[in-house]
């Protein structure tokens, strides 16, 4: 049956089995975390206040924050783009 | 001496009343003494899973408030008279009737006389749940192979670790082996590897389940039914015993695998 279903069945669409598994992991990770949008907010501000007093070119409202599933751990990551200087 | 297992899940309508129908029916049937208990108070089921809903006469808030004495509270399996009990829920009061200290002391009285003690919990994870699992020595999960169920197992897994019930197991329902197969469920490792607790039994999808219940039998009983077989597994490896797990298989017919394999499928059958 397996080989009708990658022939006519999915149609190069990922198996919704594997697209079950990363939004549980995703979700998950934010429920563990337990972290409000409120917080998170917050969260951005301090550290963009740091970040800026360390790197003067760094554009402290393009913080962005995510949750990552990883391998062998989840991350917290933080990305904060730098303004070009010449 | 009684062993007190909280059956819970999270989400409802995932089989928890089921699972404590058929488990509790099962290690009766194993010879063991049991009672369960429905905690779902306002909401009572598990007495008509059983067949029993006609014999209840008083019912756990009776007995926590002090009107009937547990034992005049207990309905006889009519199976198992000797082997097995339920202690039904009010269905006229709410959830606030019973309380944590309630819970204790009456699964404390009961750990004497009997083998085990099966608490059917209701849905949820507010004061039902923590009554729920306030006597209780273990607890088993119930979930489906399904983002919400899992997801919120996984809720219920961080609880009862902090309310310092050990370890919870886990039972996965419903699961079907050809959608597992072509990639359209959760797998069993799928689930496990979320989760992270041991597995105690997986219940394949049977449609033997919903004519049972509609009779109020349980399919435990019925040497035909795949759901049935996995509980009375459950039930030995709750007791103990090294069962050893079994793949998964759905049987499927010469004609519905010819057809199959042209790309149709019968009417009525999952897919």
């Amino acid at each position: 049956m397996s080989f009708f279903d990658t022939l006519f069945r999915n149609n190069g669409r990922e198996r919704s089995s594997d697209t079950a598994r990363k939004r549980l992991l995703t979700v998950l990770v934010h429920d563990r975390v337990k972290l409000t949008p409120d917080m998170m907010e917050q969260m951005k501000a301090e550290l963009s206040a740091v970040i800026a007093r360390y790197v003067p070119n760094a554009d402290a409202s393009g913080i962005e924050v995510t949750l990552l599933h990883g391998e062998a751990n989840d991350h917290l990551k933080a990305d904060i783009p730098l303004r070009r200087t010449t | 001496m009684a062993r007190v297992i909280t059956i819970t899940s999270g989400k409802g309508g995932v089989g928890k009343t089921t699972s404590s129908a058929n488990l509790g029916t099962a290690l009766a049937q194993q010879g063991a003494k049991v009672v369960v208990i429905d905690a779902d108070i306002g909401l009572r089921n598990l007495d008509a899973v059983m067949g029993l809903e006609n014999r209840i006469v008083y019912d756990i808030v009776d007995v926590v408030e002090g009107r009937a004495p547990v034992r005049k509270a207990l309905i006889r399996d009519k199976h198992f008279p000797e082997h097995l009990s339920l202690l039904p829920a009010s269905q006229t009061r709410d959830k606030d009737s019973v309380n944590q200290d309630d819970m204790i002391e009456l699964t404390n009285q009961l750990r004497a006389d009997y083998d085990f003690v099966f608490i059917d919990s209701p849905a949820g994870i507010e004061s039902g749940f923590r009554n729920a699992i306030a006597g209780a020595d273990e607890v088993i999960i119930v979930t489906t192979p399904e983002v919400s169920a899992v997801r919120d197992a996984d809720r219920i897994v961080g609880l009862v670790e902090a309310a310092d019930k050990g370890k919870p197991r886990l039972i996965i329902n419903r699961i079907k082996a050809r959608m597992v197969n072509r990639g359209e469920m959760l797998s069993i490792e799928d689930v496990l590897q979320i989760l992270a607790i041991d597995l105690i039994g997986v219940v394949p999808d049977d449609e033997l389940i919903v004519p049972a219940t509609n009779r109020g039998e349980v399919v435990v009983l019925d040497k035909t039914s795949p759901a049935g077989r996995s509980f009375d597994e459950i039930a030995r490896r709750i007791r103990g015993e090294d069962v050893p797990f079994t793949p998964l298989t759905e049987h499927v017919g010469l004609f519905e695998r010819l057809f199959g394999a042209l790309g149709w499928r019968p009417r009525g059958s999952e897919r």
